[in-house]
């Protein structure tokens, strides 16, 4: 009972808070951009070269505000898009418009979940693996050297990063395409089609895992000098406990919880997506999907895509808060 | 240990060379890279890759849409000057008080399907507009059109409800325009707003073949009866048996494709122009030497105030803010010298300079502005373009001796860099200077000038924010370039005072009429701030005055093919009320840094043979693939 006084219910309310004020601020802050997506539209059609008559311009207006759902005082969009929120249908996206953002998501959220989700555990596993062993023969010099080799990546930028990939893989050695992914709208489930995906997903995959790896060794690799200086791994030691087994049973397991609690929050980071990544190789995900909604105004695109990750990233929390007593018995005891 | 290590080395590079080799080339499976020609995608990935119905909405039409699917009635060729005829067998006939139009249609054209191209396609596609709000087009139709009939398959009658002899401007494609539907798919289609049009039938030379549905790339597939187009009996089968349009989202990207000869045409930023040339055996610019950009864009450059806030309301002000701008100085911060310049609110392209910019010069040089105390300047200059030829040549660029061709680079004048006369308009209107020696405005204020800009910085509207605003700190003036996302709209709102959007409408770069470029001037689309204008182009000024209200109603009931001597003069007559109004600042012509890669073909429409206009990006596109050659 105490269990769900003093852990569960705070628990779930701070989850909720967190929903209704993410989901608000998401609503409000695209309209205090100064954008207007219907101006935006228009600004779009006039490019093309016609002079509308100004009541041609009001016909037009009143037409896209009654297309996009943006007809009705702020309160009543508001009102409205917590119904949407409830329903998970956030409407046609107005510069895609007919196409509705549930269309746009289910498009481009696959690629970037491929691409991000497969990047990010590749980078954890290497990363924490390498960074535990550097950590614990920290005196070695194969340690320092490989120390030294990631503070000089770690700092790259990953556009500047992946200009580098891009021009050694793609231009001097021309092993990989710049990208563009040839698959097109008849692709089958065979053997080209797999071999296809991977190269063109292979740069920007090298990219992450090389520059989110080298993000995961640093942090394991410090709590890893942190935990090997702990009494009872020293005891171990002295007790003439194999090496291999202090670290993984006692070092590398006690070092991980912080690592298991990053892993959570950063897989949420999927629904911003790669995007400087995205740019740079040209792959189709979600992150420049949800740019393209900033840059025009394009609200039901933008609270489509952070709607979910809010959700998301709130749950993943949650979870992990209701698990974490399991990983980590001091919680329990607490 | 050690061969265990060998092992996964093994297999990590087995992987890599698999991956890389095995795979696909850079085209979809059974596309020869020898018959396809490439280019890149100007405005993005396709947002909507399923949908090509581009009479209800943005569709990126420059995915291939309105260069090789669709044929419009008429197409503007601004590098030769003409009126291209292509789903139209002529030019538009108008009765003489241009309540009527007739268009003649091209005979023995056929959609991509097999069925005929008729008049009731035409007469189909106005009807729908005028009856369906939504579709891009309504608003103008439902304007004008009274009745629209046939009076055989061939020939279709357009009855206007006021007079219009302009009406045809609808038609006539221009990187836009209402392009004729197929009456037999669309007819049977219950919402046309939300028919995605997929797969299309055209009329133009090709056919889709493929598309990313991630919106990367579009390919089209040249149509077996191409000799039953327009583009097949005005000039002959195109080339290609297939186009590709690709979209690159980072300019580093493309600029390696073009260098592994994988886009045969793309338009890049002036330094990604430069990085190709550079590193490239096979790519040239439009001209072969510098500048190397296409410089006869129908589009002009430049300032724009916006009219209804003072102190832009003063036109002496506007004159100041001009005169303060050393314009050699300006096209070196703006453009590395490598564009025309422009006084005039035209871009400086061949058919303007005949008829306008040369015709005006001598009343240029005798133009005066009235300094107040009986005292007057002439600010014409036309040194300017000797002036960048000097800079240039201390650049070390190679410039060419013939006055014609200096003329043809750096345009035919500008206005003299005059900061005391300036001075000396401001203080006349009550301006003074603080002891710091900035400028104030005449209630005493700092006087700050914020340009507002499109946020892009390989865009020339923020290349002349950055310009002008050093220009202006020079002369005393708190200003500075406000690059934003929200540009769009604040601009069609006319929350600004100062920016950069285009100083005038684009004129349609051929033939002699400017109707395009003042009309948006006219006191009747005038709206006051906080009310969209018109357009944003020119008519985001919100700007209007009396004597050009009556030249754009004369021009109204001018014919521009008919009446070609008239149609100019009224054109000069309302440039000098531009000249003399100064409403924007018009600095220089539109320029585009094009690079075409002759590893498969040649014969691109260059600076030395511009049998056309050069954009892929433009639907004339179409025109230029016939006269292309494989290497």
């Amino acid at each position: 009972m105490r269990f769900f006084r003093d852990y569960l219910v705070p628990r779930i309310i701070q989850y909720i808070v967190v929903i209704f004020c993410g989901i608000t601020a998401v609503f409000f802050i695209p309209r205090l951009t100064g954008q207007n997506p219907v101006l935006e539209m228009i600004a779009q059609i006039q490019s093309q070269g016609s002079t509308l008559d100004p009541t041609a311009v009001e016909s037009l207006m009143e037409t896209l505000k009654e297309l996009y759902g943006l007809k009705g005082t702020l309160f009543q969009q508001y009102i409205t898009t917590w119904k949407r929120v409830f329903a998970l249908d956030f409407g046609p996206s107005f510069f895609q418009f007919p196409t509705p953002v549930s269309e746009l998501l289910k498009t481009y959220l696959p690629w970037t979940i491929g691409l991000f989700a497969t990047s990010t555990l590749i980078s954890w596993i290497l990363g924490n693996i390498l960074g535990g062993i550097a950590g614990y023969f920290s005196r070695k010099n194969w340690s320092k050297i490989i120390d030294a080799l990631i503070m000089i990546i770690r700092p790259i930028p990953h556009y500047i990063f992946g200009i580098i990939v891009l021009i050694l893989f793609a231009y001097v050695w021309q092993l990989f395409p710049v990208g563009g992914m040839m698959l097109g709208r008849r692709t089958v489930l065979n053997w080209r089609f797999i071999m296809t995906i991977l190269r063109y997903s292979f740069l920007p995959a090298m990219t992450l895992v090389i520059l989110g790896g080298a993000v995961w060794f640093q942090q394991m690799k410090l709590l890893v000098q942190n935990v090997k200086r702990e009494d009872y791994v020293q005891y171990a030691q002295t007790g003439g406990v194999k090496e291999r087994f202090i670290i993984y049973r006692y070092v590398l397991r006690n070092a991980m919880l912080p690592q298991i609690t990053q892993l959570a929050l950063v897989l949420g980071q999927v629904f911003s997506g790669v995007l400087i990544v995205e740019m740079v190789f040209s792959y189709p995900g979600i992150g420049l999907l949800l740019y393209r909604g900033v840059t025009r105004g394009d609200y039901n695109l933008v609270m489509g895509i952070t709607v979910l990750s809010i959700l998301t990233i709130t749950t993943a929390v949650l979870i992990l808060d209701l698990f974490y007593p399991l990983f980590d018995p001091r919680i329990r005891h607490k | 240990m050690k061969y265990r290590w060998g092992i996964w080395l093994s297999l990590v590079f087995g992987m890599l060379l698999l991956v890389s080799f095995v795979a696909s080339a850079q085209l979809p499976a059974g596309i020869s890279r020898e018959e396809t020609l490439v280019v890149d995608q100007l405005t993005g990935r396709v947002g909507m890759p399923n949908n090509f119905n581009l009479w209800a909405g943005w569709r990126n039409q420059d995915r291939g849409i309105q260069q090789l699917l669709l044929e419009p009635l008429w197409t503007v060729d601004y590098a030769t000057g003409e009126i291209i005829s292509g789903m139209a067998a002529g030019l538009p006939v108008y009765n003489d008080d241009f309540t009527q139009m007739t268009i003649n249609l091209r005979e023995g054209c056929t959609w991509s399907d097999g069925v005929p191209v008729t008049a009731d396609d035409v007469i189909f596609t106005i009807d729908i507009h005028i009856n369906t709000q939504g579709l891009l087009y309504h608003g103008p139709m439902v304007q004008y059109v009274e009745k629209v009939s046939k009076i055989d398959d061939l020939t279709v009658v357009v009855d206007l409800k006021i007079p219009n002899s302009r009406f045809h401007t609808h038609f006539l494609d221009r990187w836009g325009c209402l392009r004729i539907m197929p009456k037999h798919i669309f007819e049977n289609v219950e919402d046309q707003l939300t028919y995605e049009y997929n797969p299309p039938v055209g009329n133009g030379p090709y056919v889709l073949f493929d598309y990313d549905p991630a919106g990367f790339w579009t390919l089209w597939e040249r149509r077996e009866d191409w000799d039953k187009t327009p583009t097949g009996k005005l000039f002959g089968e195109p080339q290609p048996k297939y186009v590709l349009f690709q979209w690159f989202e980072s300019e580093e990207g493309k600029i390696l494709s073009q260098l592994r000869h994988e886009i045969d045409m793309a338009q890049h930023t002036p330094e990604g122009l430069r990085a190709v040339l550079d590193k490239s055996d096979a790519a040239r610019g439009w001209r072969r030497d510098w500048p190397w950009v296409v410089n006869i864009d129908p589009c002009i450059t430049g300032i724009m105030f916006n009219n209804l806030v003072p102190p832009y309301d003063n036109k002496e002000v506007r004159w100041a803010l001009t005169l303060a701008i050393d314009i050699v100085d300006y096209m070196a911060i703006a453009f590395d010298l490598m564009a025309p310049v422009s006084n005039l609110h035209l871009p400086p392209v061949p058919a303007y300079l005949e008829a306008f910019f040369i015709p005006m010069q001598d009343w240029l040089k005798d133009f005066e502005l009235n300094l107040g105390n009986g005292e007057t300047f002439k600010p014409y200059d036309p040194d300017v373009p000797n002036r960048i030829v000097e800079a240039a040549k201390e650049r070390g660029y190679p410039i060419p001796d013939d006055p014609a061709k200096i003329q043809e680079l750096f345009g035919i004048g500008w206005w003299k860099y005059a900061p005391d006369v300036a001075e000396k308009l401001l203080k006349k209107n009550g301006f003074t200077k603080g002891e710091d020696g900035k400028w104030l405005l005449p209630d005493g204020s700092p006087w700050k000038i914020n340009l507002l800009s499109d946020p892009s910085p390989t865009h020339h509207q923020l290349k002349n924010a950055n310009a002008a605003a050093e220009q202006w700190r020079k002369f005393g003036i708190d200003a500075s370039a406000g690059p934003t996302e929200a540009f769009n709209t604040l601009v069609l709102n006319g929350e600004f005072d100062v920016s950069t959007q285009w100083p005038a409408a684009e004129p349609w770069g051929a033939g002699v009429d400017l109707s395009r470029t003042f009309d948006p001037w006219h006191s009747r689309l005038l709206t006051p701030i906080g009310e969209p204008v018109a357009l944003g182009p020119g008519g985001a000024a919100r700007w209007c005055n009396p004597v050009l209200d009556e030249i754009i109603e004369k021009l109204e009931k001018t014919d521009p093919f008919a009446a070609v001597e008239e149609t100019v003069e009224l054109g000069i007559e309302a440039l000098k009320v531009l000249v003399e109004e100064m409403p924007t600042i018009p600095t220089y012509g539109y320029c585009g840094a094009v690079a075409w890669d002759e590893t498969y073909w040649v014969n691109w429409p260059g600076a030395e043979n511009p049998y056309s206009q050069p954009y892929h990006h433009w639907p004339n596109l179409k025109y230029m693939l016939p006269l292309l050659k494989k290497k």
